[in-house]
C-alpha cells in the first residue's frame, strides 16, 4: 500500500491529533467567552451547566449539558423546555456518546482506493473543499447545474443548505419525509390546509393510535403525555400488527390486518354518521363536504370491515360508540411514519375526517405552529437563478400534490438510475444515509455508482460516506451552533458547550465556505455562525449573551386564531376539490392493497426506543442498551416452517435476501414478520454497528403513492427458510 | 427528635415503558463500564397467547434493604449502610474486590468492576444527591415510573406516591429465616405482573415475599435465631479459614493506599 494511503483504522490513530491548531479558526466561538458561560453555572462541584438543543432525533429537547474541564459529562433534559418537560430519552441521554464515538471522522477525507474499499487520505479543508467544488463546477458546466443532485435530513440548517443547491440552481432536492411522512403531511394539507395539527393531552378522555407506537417510537413529551394519560385512565385504543410495548400499555390492542386501517376508519366513520352521534354544529360550521361523505360511507359498514381487517364488527362499533362519546375530548392521532401501503394517503384522509366529525379542533387538536417563526430576521439574499429543468423525482410534473420541500426521495434515486428526463452525475448529501434508508439498497448502489462524484457531510463514515470520493467531517451538535428555532412562543438555541474534536466544522460554515468556491457566496452573507444567529434574533430585540445563557428568549406573543383553516375553503375540507382537480377521490375510499402470496409474510419495520433511523447504530451506549436485532416471527408460523428461535434464517423478497436471526414471539400476526430499521450497516468505519443485524433495506421494494409520493415500506413481502 | 430521613424508590410498574432511558443516564452519570450496568428493566415476557396479550417491565437496582446480606459478607468493611440516609453504600477505597457481597445480593444488584477490582452499583447517584438533584433514573424517567425520596416526608413524590398507590408490592425476600426488607416499593402493578412472571428475579431460584395488593408491606422482622449460615456462619467460616490472607490483603491494600497518598504529596 502506498505510503500515502489510510485505511480507516490508521485513520482514527491519528485523529485526535490535529485538532488544536485548526479548531482555532474563526468559527470557535472563543474559549474565554465559553468559560465564563460555564462559570456562570457552576454548581458546588465545579461543573458548569450550559443549555442547547438535541439532534438524535428530530423532536429536539431541550438540553442542559454538565461540563467538567472542557468535557461534556452528562446530558439532561431542560425543565424549561416544552418537549423535554426536563427529560430525555435513551437516545438524548447517549449524544455525548456521538461526540466522543472513537469512529468519528476528525478531518476531512479524500478517496485514494475504489469507492467502498474504504480508503482514505486525510485532507485539509481548504483541498477537501476545492475538490468538492472543482467537481460540482465541472458537472455544472459540462451537463447543467441541474445534474447535480442534492439531499439532507430535515435538520436546522436546512435554510442554508436549500440557498447551496437552489443558488447553484438545481431542482434536485431529496430528503428522508417521502420515506417517512408524506402521506401524513400531504392529506392534513388537503383536509386543514397545515401540514400537522398540534395535538393536546391535556383535556384528552380517548385515544386511537394507529400504528402510532409512542412508546418505541419515542418524542420526548409526547410519550410522557400518553403515559400520563393512561396513569390518569384514559383509554388508548391501539391498531397494529404488533404487539409493542404501546400495545401493552393500551387498554386495548386490535391485531389489525396490515394495510387495512382504512377499512377500520371508514367503518368509525360509517356509524358516528349513520347513528348521528357527530358533532352537528362543528360540522356544519366548519367544514364542506359532509353530505357526500354520508354517501360514500354507507357501504363500509363494521361487517364489511371485520371481513377486512380481522377486527370484529362489534369491536369496531364499540369503538365508535367509545370515541363519538368522548366527543371533542377523543383523539384519533395520525401517526408519524406513514409510509406503509399505498392506500396510507386515504387512510390519513380518513383519520383526519374522524377527528373532523367529533369536533375536537380546539381541545384535542389545534392549529400547527410554524418552526421557523415569521418574527425571526436572516442574512440578505438575491433571488435564486431560475431553474427550469424538471426534477428528477417527478414533482411536481408527474406527481402535482408532492410539496417541493418533500419530494419523493425513492423517485429520485430511480431517476438517476434511468438517466430520466436527464442523466444526474454529482451527489452531494448532508446528514443522511441513503444507501440505508433508500428502499432497495442495491438499487441505491447503483445509483452511486452512476456519479462522478459523491461528496458526504456527517459525523462518521456512514454507509454513504464509505462509497464517496470526499468526506466532510461536521461538527456534532454538542460542539456547534445551528440557527435558531421557535417552539411557542420562545426561540431555543443550539450552541457548543465543548470545544470541537479534531477538525470538525459546522454546517453553516462548511455551507458558506463550499457556497463561495461555487461563486455563490451573496446566498452566505454572514461572518460565522454567532453572526447568523444575531441576524436572526435581530428584529425581536434580545441580547445575544442572554440567549446563550438561558438557552432560549421570548417571542413575541401572538395569539393564534383557532377556527381557521388554509385551505381553498376556509373550513375543514372533507370533500377536497383539489383532490377532485387532480382526478383523485375528493372522498377516501376504500384501495385493497397487495397481499402477500401464501407462504410468504407482510415485512414489517417499525422503531426501537433506543435507535434513530440510520444514525444512532454505532453509539456504544446505545448499542449496550439494545436488544440483538431479530426478524420476528409468530411460533405458529415458525413451526409451519420448521424453524426454532434463535434460527439463521434467510429472508427472501422480490429485491433482495438477508440472513439474520429469528426471533419467536407471540407478539405478531402469524402472517407477518418484522424487523427493526436502521441495522445491518456496510461501512467497516462503523466499527460498533458493523457485522450487526440485516438491513431491511435490502428486502424493500421501491413503491410510490400517486398522492403523496410516500414510499409503501409494508408492501414487501417476504418468504423466509432456514440459512 | 431530628428527622430521620427514609429513603426509597418507588416504582410505578404500570408507568415503565421500558424505553431504557434509565440505564443510559445511569452508566453516563456513573460511569458504568460498557459491559456492567448498575440498573435493570426486567421485562416479564409475554403472557398469554396471541393475540390476548400482557406484558409488563420492572425496573429495579440496589434495593438499600432494611437489612442488607451484602454488609453482612464484607470482610473490609467496605459495605456499610449510610446511618444517616439508610442507603447502601460501597466505600471502594476500602473495597478489596472479593465479590462475596455480588454473590450475598439476592437480587443480584452488584457486580465486580475486574479493571477496578472494586465492586459497584447503585448509590442512588449520592454526587447528585449532594447537588440537589434526583437520582440519574428518576430524573429523566419518561414514563414517571422511577421515584425516590424521603418516605419520612410526606410531602415528597415518593411519599405521595405510595399513599395513594393502588397496590404496593416489596420484593421481601427471606434470606435464612428474615427479611431483607428492600427499599424499592413497586406500586400499581398490572394484575398478571403481581401473580407471575414479577415473582422471578433473573437467575434466582429464592422465593420473595409479596406483600398482597393494597395492603403496606410489614415491616421487617430479624432475630439471632432467624439468623442462618449464610449471615453468620459464612462469614466466620471465611474469617476462620482465610483470616491471615484477608488480614493481610486488607493492610496491603491500605498500605498501598496510604503509601501512595504519601508518595503523592
Amino acid at each position: 500500500m502506498p505510503e500515502n494511503l489510510l485505511t480507516r483504522r490508521d485513520f482514527l490513530k491519528l485523529g485526535g491529533g490535529t485538532a488544536a491548531a485548526a479548531a482555532a479558526a474563526q468559527f470557535i466561538p472563543p474559549r474565554a467567552t465559553q468559560a465564563a458561560r460555564i462559570i456562570a453555572s457552576r454548581d458546588p462541584h465545579g461543573d458548569g451547566y450550559v443549555p442547547t438543543t438535541c439532534e438524535m432525533c428530530v423532536w429536539r429537547c431541550g438540553v442542559r449539558a454538565r461540563v467538567s474541564e472542557d468535557r461534556v459529562v452528562k446530558l439532561e433534559g431542560n425543565p424549561e423546555h416544552p418537549h423535554s418537560k426536563g427529560r430525555l430519552c435513551a437516545r438524548g441521554q447517549s449524544g455525548l456518546m456521538n461526540t466522543y464515538d472513537p469512529d468519528r471522522v476528525l478531518t476531512p477525507l479524500v478517496r485514494v482506493g475504489k469507492r467502498g474499499e474504504g480508503l482514505f487520505r486525510k485532507a485539509s479543508w481548504d483541498e477537501a473543499l476545492d475538490i468538492t467544488a472543482k467537481n460540482m463546477l465541472k458537472i455544472k458546466e459540462k451537463y447543467g447545474p441541474e445534474a447535480m443532485v442534492f439531499s439532507t435530513t430535515h435538520c436546522l440548517s436546512q435554510t442554508q443548505f436549500e440557498n447551496l443547491l437552489y443558488g447553484f440552481g438545481s431542482p434536485n432536492y431529496g430528503t428522508q419525509r417521502s420515506l417517512c411522512f408524506n402521506a401524513m403531511i400531504v392529506a392534513n394539507s388537503m383536509t386543514f390546509g397545515m401540514e400537522e395539527p398540534a395535538r393536546d393531552y391535556s383535556q384528552v378522555q380517548y385515544i386511537l393510535l394507529t400504528g402510532r407506537n409512542l412508546m418505541e417510537a419515542i418524542s420526548t413529551s409526547e410519550t410522557s403525555d400518553l403515559t400520563d394519560a393512561i396513569a390518569r385512565g384514559v383509554k388508548v385504543v391501539y391498531l397494529d400488527p404488533r404487539f409493542t410495548k404501546t400495545a401493552s400499555k393500551a387498554a386495548e390492542w386490535c391485531a389489525i390486518r396490515p394495510g387495512t386501517d382504512l377499512a377500520f376508519h371508514l367503518a368509525l366513520i360509517n356509524v358516528i354518521i349513520s347513528e348521528g352521534r357527530y358533532n352537528h354544529e362543528f360540522v356544519a360550521n366548519y367544514t364542506v363536504g359532509f353530505e357526500s361523505l354520508a354517501e360514500a360511507v354507507t357501504a363500509y359498514t363494521p361487517e364489511w370491515a371485520a371481513s377486512i381487517t380481522g377486527v370484529e364488527a362489534e369491536v369496531i362499533r364499540r369503538v365508535a360508540l367509545e370515541f363519538s362519546d368522548a366527543g371533542p375530548y377523543a383523539l384519533a392521532h395520525n401517526g408519524w411514519r406513514t409510509s406503509n401501503f399505498i392506500n396510507s394517503f386515504a387512510t390519513e384522509r380518513a383519520i383526519a375526517i374522524l377527528n373532523t366529525l367529533v369536533g375536537n379542533w380546539g381541545v384535542t387538536m389545534f392549529p400547527a405552529a410554524g418552526e421557523e417563526g415569521g418574527a425571526l430576521g436572516k442574512p440578505p439574499q438575491p433571488p435564486y437563478p431560475r431553474i427550469s429543468a424538471l426534477r428528477l423525482d417527478g414533482v411536481p410534473w408527474k406527481f402535482p400534490f408532492v410539496p417541493l420541500k418533500l419530494g419523493i426521495f425513492q423517485q429520485l434515486r430511480d431517476g438517476i438510475l434511468e438517466g430520466q428526463p436527464y442523466q444526474a452525475r454529482g451527489w452531494f448529501i448532508a446528514r443522511q444515509n441513503p444507501i440505508l434508508s433508500l428502499p432497495d439498497r442495491q438499487r441505491s448502489l447503483e445509483a452511486f455508482g452512476k456519479m462522478d462524484f459523491i461528496a458526504v457531510m456527517d459525523i462518521f463514515l456512514n454507509d454513504s460516506a464509505w462509497f464517496a470520493d470526499v468526506v466532510l467531517p461536521e461538527a456534532s451538535y454538542l460542539e456547534r451552533y445551528d440557527p435558531v428555532i421557535t417552539v411557542g412562543n420562545r426561540i431555543w438555541l443550539r450552541q457548543p458547550v465543548i470545544e470541537p474534536q479534531g477538525d470538525v466544522r459546522s454546517a453553516l460554515w462548511i455551507y458558506k465556505a463550499l457556497g463561495e468556491r461555487l461563486g455563490l457566496g451573496d446566498y452566505f452573507q454572514y461572518e460565522d455562525e454567532e453572526d447568523y444567529i444575531r441576524q436572526q434574533i435581530a428584529p425581536l430585540g434580545i441580547s445575544f449573551e442572554e440567549l446563550k445563557l438561558r438557552g432560549y428568549a421570548e417571542m413575541p406573543e401572538s395569539e393564534p386564531e383557532i377556527h381557521r383553516w388554509p385551505t381553498p375553503s376556509g373550513k375543514i375540507e372533507i370533500y377536497s376539490s383539489t383532490l377532485e382537480a387532480g382526478k383523485f377521490d375528493p372522498i377516501p375510499k376504500w384501495q385493497e392493497p397487495p397481499q402477500p402470496k401464501p407462504g410468504m409474510f407482510y415485512l414489517l419495520t417499525g422503531k426501537v426506543g433506543q435507535h434513530t433511523q440510520f444514525g444512532t447504530q454505532n453509539n456504544l451506549l446505545l448499542h449496550k442498551y439494545e436488544d440483538v436485532p431479530r426478524l420476528w416471527m409468530n411460533p405458529v408460523a415458525a413451526q409451519t416452517l420448521g424453524l426454532q428461535d434463535w434460527d439463521l434464517v434467510e429472508a427472501t423478497s422480490e429485491v433482495g435476501s438477508v440472513k439474520v436471526q429469528l426471533k419467536m414471539t407471540e407478539a405478531i400476526r402469524p402472517d407477518c414478520v418484522y424487523m427493526a430499521p436502521g441495522y445491518g450497516h456496510l461501512s467497516k468505519g462503523l466499527r460498533t454497528a458493523y457485522g450487526v443485524g440485516a438491513s431491511s433495506s435490502v428486502l424493500h421494494a421501491t413503491t410510490v403513492d400517486p398522492i403523496s409520493g410516500g414510499q409503501a415500506l409494508t408492501q414487501t413481502f417476504v418468504s423466509v427458510k432456514k440459512a | 427528635m431530628a428527622h430521620k430521613p427514609h429513603y426509597a424508590f418507588v416504582i410505578d410498574v404500570a408507568r415503565c415503558i421500558d424505553c431504557r432511558a434509565c440505564q443510559v443516564a445511569c452508566s453516563v452519570e456513573n460511569q458504568v463500564p460498557l459491559e456492567h450496568t448498575r440498573i435493570w428493566v426486567q421485562d416479564l415476557g409475554l403472557l398469554g397467547e396471541f393475540p390476548a396479550l400482557k406484558r409488563s417491565f420492572v425496573p429495579y437496582n440496589c434495593m438499600h434493604c432494611e437489612k442488607p446480606p451484602c454488609t453482612e459478607v464484607c470482610v473490609a468493611a467496605a459495605t456499610y449502610k449510610d446511618p444517616a440516609t439508610g442507603l447502601v453504600l460501597v466505600d471502594q477505597e476500602a473495597c478489596i474486590g472479593c465479590g462475596f457481597c455480588v454473590d450475598a445480593c439476592p437480587y443480584n444488584a452488584r457486580y465486580l468492576d475486574q479493571r477496578r477490582g472494586v465492586v459497584d452499583k447503585c448509590n442512588a447517584c449520592q454526587q447528585r444527591l449532594e447537588r440537589g438533584q434526583q437520582p440519574a433514573c428518576v430524573a429523566t424517567c419518561l414514563g414517571g415510573s422511577r421515584l425516590f425520596g424521603d418516605l419520612n416526608d410526606p410531602t415528597s413524590a415518593a411519599a405521595q406516591a405510595l399513599k395513594n398507590a393502588k397496590s404496593i408490592v416489596r420484593l421481601d425476600y427471606e434470606v435464612n429465616g428474615h427479611d431483607t426488607g428492600p427499599n424499592i416499593f413497586y406500586i400499581n402493578l398490572p394484575e398478571e405482573a403481581a401473580q407471575s412472571g414479577f415473582l422471578y428475579m433473573p437467575t434466582d431460584d429464592r422465593q420473595p415475599l409479596v406483600s398482597q395488593p393494597g395492603e403496606l408491606p410489614r415491616e421487617p422482622q430479624y432475630s439471632l435465631a432467624e439468623v442462618g449460615w449464610k449471615k453468620v456462619l459464612a462469614p466466620l467460616l471465611f474469617a476462620g479459614i482465610g483470616a491471615s490472607f484477608f488480614v493481610q490483603a486488607v493492610f496491603f491494600t491500605k498500605q498501598l493506599i496510604e503509601g501512595e497518598k504519601e508518595f503523592e504529596e
